[in-house]
């Protein structure tokens, strides 16, 4: 793990990926797309309006998987004091942020004609949603609010840290609390409620979307990379003259 | 898909800003990479010289 953290390693490792990740990316949002607005077949109960699950639900699980994976990597920088993992926390969260805002507006256009109403204040699952998209944002606000690198790491570690907890909120909260939001229908005991007719093209989407943010990150950690060089050629060259 | 079914402009509109925001997404990464990998050439080249 310690050798692929080095950036001139991490550069040549991720620009031979890159091709081949963003091809994967394109089938399988082709076939996932395909599947589920053309092949899949219409609820029972929701009819036509079932298809925005298909975006919604991957968009939701990766608001929390990009979360988590800044706390992973905001820990590793901790531990270890490793710059790339910072970089790596730091570029993730924009991403993050993006899935986070599309589960909320997807949800909320799914929310309009099942439940009768766009947003629910009172529904745990939907406001601890939008406090996870308040850490995103805050997240990024330390990070572009603070000039010095290694000071504005050092809060954002903990911004990120403390953020996790929220991201388990999110997930139970369907659980803990009465909510306007279905339980849990695909990762839970006694397996998946969705029909398979239905099931593998919410998977391929979801597998499409993994594979987006993946390649999204490396493109946004080398422009880091290029970034953090970029500062510190300039430094040098004030320091000369 | 039956576009004549009930409440399918949400799902339209699902779709809509789901492809808008990933798609920007894309082009906004995408270019900032590669101004800064530009950035970043011109940099070295003048340090050189």
């Amino acid at each position: 793990m310690q050798q692929f953290a080095n950036p001139a390693r991490f550069l040549k490792i991720a620009n031979i990926l890159l091709p081949y990740i963003w091809a994967i990316t394109a089938i399988l949002f082709a076939v996932g797309l395909y599947g589920a607005l053309v092949t899949t077949p219409p609820d029972y109960q929701q009819g036509e309006t079932v298809r925005i699950m298909y975006v919604h639900v991957p968009a939701a699980w990766l608001g929390l998987f990009v979360y988590c994976l800044m706390g992973f990597f905001s820990a590793v920088a901790f531990i270890y004091r490793h710059p790339l993992a910072d970089a790596a926390a730091k570029t993730a969260a924009p991403l993050g942020a993006v899935f986070c805002f599309l589960a909320l507006v997807t949800g909320s256009f799914w929310g309009k004609p099942m439940w009768g109403t766009w947003w629910a204040w009172g529904d745990a699952r939907l406001t601890s949603m939008f406090i996870l998209l308040l850490f995103y944002l805050g997240y990024m606000a330390v990070w572009n609010s603070i000039d010095e690198p290694t000071r504005a790491a050092a809060i954002a570690r903990i911004v990120a840290l403390v953020g996790v907890v929220n991201v388990f909120v999110v997930k139970f909260s369907v659980n803990w609390w009465n909510s306007l939001h279905q339980g849990p229908s695909v990762i839970k005991m006694g397996g998946p409620a969705i029909d398979k007719s239905m099931l593998w093209a919410l998977l391929t989407m979801a597998v499409a979307y993994t594979m987006l943010f993946l390649a999204l990150h490396l493109v946004s950690l080398r422009s880091e990379i290029a970034s953090r060089k970029l500062r510190q050629a300039r430094l040098v060259e004030i320091g000369n003259r | 898909m039956d576009f004549s079914a009930a409440h399918v402009s949400y799902v339209i509109a699902s779709y809509a800003i789901s492809g808008a925001c990933v798609v920007g997404l894309f082009l906004y990464v995408l270019s900032r990479d590669r101004a800064l990998a530009a950035k970043l050439k011109h940099q070295q080249e003048k340090d050189k010289s």
